[in-house]
């Protein structure tokens, strides 16, 4: 119980007249690395947006270290530790790489200079020290990806919420992104990743799997219950997807 | 009585007022472009009616089809010379096009101010009043009110039944999508544009038979159109016609009950509790 | 440097005069770069500062008989107190909405000033006789300076880099950990606080203050056309494009005051066209 990180509690929210997500619950433990699959449209953006605080559901809890976190700002708590990347990539176009990391990096640091010798590493490890002084807007897709993760974990966050970081990455880029997020529980990181498909990645790196469905939580469990459930297959997986596995 | 009488006054001056927002409105929903020069356009039109009047005693009807041609030209070639330019990376697109007309504001009501000066002038043409029951009616206004709902009908049915109004409100709704739909967009923008200044102009022949009016009152237009297209919702017609009589009822009670000079406040006061009070508007459904 | 300091000494009236007014829009400039160029909130609006500064100076010398500069001090903090809560209910708006509801602000306490007796209405505040030119020039130096010192601060401040944050994505700095209502609300504030000490000046340099003066969109139209010449949100935009287009502004004022209006419109529009970024980006990019 005392290492639970987030425990999302029976979470709804409509807009007008989509429900985006019915009553979903999930609990997610320090360290672990936990996937939210489910199609297009499942609703995984939007649990993000609720996690983050930029989205406030109509019913239900979102707990964070044992805390409500309903009704912070987001920028509070993003300072508890919970930092995310954006499905659309939103970098801040018209600063360098540099200065889009060091904004999180703020957070610990009320020094500029500070702030951007921290996003100096950080832009290093996510493989962009040679971009590190160009404009945002001058990079690659792929590129904007690993800026969206530099500047999360300039937060140095206890909670990772990744929104489908593999979509667009070349198989070898995939590969090294599940390298990397499976680094993070080693530092202690939880990380939930909202994916789509690539699921043989998604079995690979995951302690544990929730599969969304039109907002609504279908199957829980470790990738092996999950690959065998039924319902999921049928839901979602399907007889192309199940090839891939 | 008294209610009576400015619940009537409020409505026909709401009937100018949405003619001049649903051009204001075509603009923004096409081109999410705020036109900040629409009032001046307005203005510009009825000092040319009242000029036209004074020297060749043509009356507005006559002049409402040339001005309703003199706008959309004028409005095409702001569109093409000048908004299509703004270089595609600007940063923020919508501080600089709002800028851009900002500008082109000042450009108008300042020629305005150069070629007519800076005196009041109107058309005084039809000024007699019916009385029914003891309510005046002006002509003049009811006939403004008249020809803006034609107008504004008739651009109705232009918008809902011709394949250029289609492609405008696809462009509207969803540029992408119109894109997509292999539709014109920079054609599109320009109809637009012209179609929404000709709207300004047409409202702005009608004015000049209801109002007294120098080059530099265009800023209030303006802003009457954007507090009613912010009251009824951005990008809903029927929001408009909505917003622009209760703006024309707030105009006409504020008058009354507190002085002109107080009342040129309302439409601000309006605009400013209504955005930040209901930023969806009356039956908007985009948020700002 | 030097030069500006012994001007009051050297020069005639007339230079003296032109300084002081350069000094002025440089100083309004820097001020509305802090909100709308490193914040990214565009606002029409920040002469509403600039009069509130000049009517509380003026209330405050004609009330407690104080020495001047310190009741320009204390419009300065007026108005700057005043833009906390305003900014709280304003910077809800976004981009055009803000702008526009920035603009009927000014609009809205301009109208609201006419309307009490005790402002002197529209006839103006006056001071009792007797101002001192040399007093005024060195207090608008010295603001002028201080809104450039501010600005390099911000410019190099983690402060400042949060607002460029949160003028980039609002939403991306608040999950980056940027308390972005907090740091909108206190760059509208230093953006407030220089137009308010700038007033308490310029009301001192008349000897009275009147409500189309002293919320002149005019003026803001100045000051925003010449921070866009120099650079949005750069540190020496401002200060460039202020001193060079308020030699052409008054140049143009001598020789056309007919067309003033039209030509300043129209030459924000060419620059917005011809010279997107402004000098100080464009000069950047030459020699980078
Ligand atoms: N801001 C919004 N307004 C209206 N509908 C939305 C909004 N955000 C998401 N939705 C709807 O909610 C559902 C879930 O979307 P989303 O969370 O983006 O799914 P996913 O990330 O799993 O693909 C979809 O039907 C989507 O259309
Ligand atoms: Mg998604």
């Amino acid at each position: 119980m005392s290492d639970d990180l987030l425990v999302v509690d029976d979470v709804t929210i409509a807009f007008g007249g989509v429900v985006a997500l019915h009553g979903v619950s999930l609990t997610v433990r320090t360290g672990e690395v936990f996937c939210l699959i489910g199609p297009n449209g499942a609703g995984k953006t939007t649990l993000f947006n609720v996690i983050s605080g930029l989205l406030r559901p109509s019913a239900g809890d979102v707990r964070f270290c044992g805390d409500s976190i309903l009704g912070w700002p987001p920028h509070r708590i993003a300072r508890a530790g919970i930092a995310r990347t954006y499905q659309i990539v939103r970098p801040f176009s018209a600063l360098s790489v540099l200065d889009n990391v060091a904004v999180g990096a703020l957070a610990f640091t009320s020094s500029k200079r500070e702030a951007r010798l921290q996003a100096r590493e950080i832009v290093e490890f996510v493989g962009l020290g040679a971009q590190a002084s160009r404009r945002a807007s001058t990079l690659t897709l792929t590129q904007r990806k690993r800026l969206e993760v530099a500047r999360a974990l300039a937060l140095r966050p206890k909670l990772l919420l990744l929104d489908e970081v593999m979509a667009g990455l070349t198989p070898t880029e995939m590969d090294a992104m599940a390298e990397f997020i499976l680094e993070l529980g080693a530092r202690g990181i939880g990380a939930v990743c909202g994916v789509e498909h690539v699921m043989r990645l998604v079995m690979r790196i995951s302690h544990r799997i929730v599969v969304l469905d039109a907002g609504r939580c279908i199957a829980e469990g470790d990738p092996k219950s999950i690959q065998a459930d039924a319902r999921v297959i049928e839901a979602y997986l399907g007889a192309p997807v199940r090839e891939a596995l | 009585m008294t209610v009576v009488q400015l619940v009537v006054n409020g409505l026909l001056l709401g009937g100018v007022f949405a003619l001049s927002a649903l051009g204001f409105n075509i603009i923004y929903g096409v081109m999410r472009v705020v036109n900040l020069a629409h009032g001046d356009v307005v203005v510009i039109a009825a000092m040319v009616c009242a000029l036209a009047f004074g020297a060749l005693g043509l009356n507005p009807l006559v002049l409402l089809p040339v001005a309703v041609a003199g706008g959309f030209v004028l409005g095409a070639a702001i569109h093409r010379l000048l908004l299509r330019r703004l270089p595609a990376e600007t940063a923020s697109t919508e501080a600089s096009s709002l800028t851009l007309t900002f500008g082109l504001s000042f450009f108008l009501a300042g020629g305005g101010l150069a070629l007519f000066g800076g005196s009041f002038r109107s058309v005084p043409f039809l000024t007699g009043a019916f009385d029914v029951g003891g309510i005046s009616i002006p002509q003049a206004k009811l006939l403004a009110f008249a020809l803006a709902l034609v107008l504004a009908a008739a651009l109705a049915a232009f918008l809902r039944f011709t394949a250029a109004g289609c492609a405008i409100r696809a462009t509207s709704q969803h540029l992408e999508g119109a894109l997509a739909c292999g539709v014109d967009i920079d054609r599109v923008r320009t109809l637009s544009y012209g179609l929404g200044t000709a709207v300004a102009a047409a409202a702005g022949a009608l004015m000049s038979m209801i109002y007294n009016l120098n080059p530099q009152m265009g800023v209030q237009f303006t802003v009457n159109a954007f507090a009613v297209v912010v009251i009824g919702g951005l990008g809903s017609y029927a929001g408009c016609v909505l917003g622009a009589l209760v703006l024309g009822l707030a105009n006409a009670f504020t008058s009354y009950f507190v002085g002109a000079s107080l009342a040129e406040a309302a439409p601000y006061v309006l605009f400013i509790l209504v955005s930040l009070l209901m930023p969806s508007g009356l039956l908007g459904r985009r948020t700002a | 440097m030097a030069f500006l300091i012994v001007a009051p000494h050297r020069l005639n009236g007339y230079f003296v005069n032109l300084i002081y007014i350069t000094l002025v829009y440089v100083g309004l400039a820097y001020g509305w770069n802090i909100i709308s160029g490193y914040a990214g909130y565009f606002s029409f609006g920040q002469i509403t500062f600039f009069g509130l500064g000049a009517y509380a100076t003026g209330f405050a010398i004609n009330a407690f008989h104080v020495y001047w500069m310190l009741a320009a001090l204390a419009g300065g903090i007026l108005a700057c107190a005043f833009a906390f809560p305003l900014g709280y209910v304003m910077l809800r708006l976004r981009g055009p909405f803000f702008a526009m509801g920035m603009f009927g602000m000014a609009q809205t306490v301009r109208v609201l000033i006419t309307a009490l007796p005790a402002t002197g209405a529209g006839a103006g505040l006056f001071l009792p006789p007797g101002s001192d030119v040399t007093s005024v020039y060195y207090w608008t130096l010295a603001v002028a300076l201080g809104a450039i010192a501010l600005t390099i601060w911000i410019d190099r401040s983690a402060f400042g880099l949060r607002l460029q944050a949160l003028r980039e994505d609002e939403q991306v700095a608040g999950t980056l950990a940027v308390d972005v209502t907090r740091d909108k609300i206190a760059a509208f504030a230093l953006s407030a606080l220089i137009p308010g000490l700038l007033g308490g000046g310029f009301i001192y340099f008349l000897n009275y203050i009147e409500p189309d003066a002293a919320f002149s969109s005019r003026f803001d139209l100045q000051s925003i056309v010449m921070a866009i010449l120099g650079g949005v949100g750069t540190v020496w935009g401002p200060l460039i494009g202020g001193v060079l287009m308020t030699q052409i502004s008054e140049a143009l004022w001598a020789k056309f005051p007919q067309f003033y209006l039209m030509l300043f419109g129209g030459l924000l529009v060419a620059l917005l066209i011809l010279l997107p970024h402004g000098i100080v980006p464009a000069l950047k990019r030459r020699y980078e």
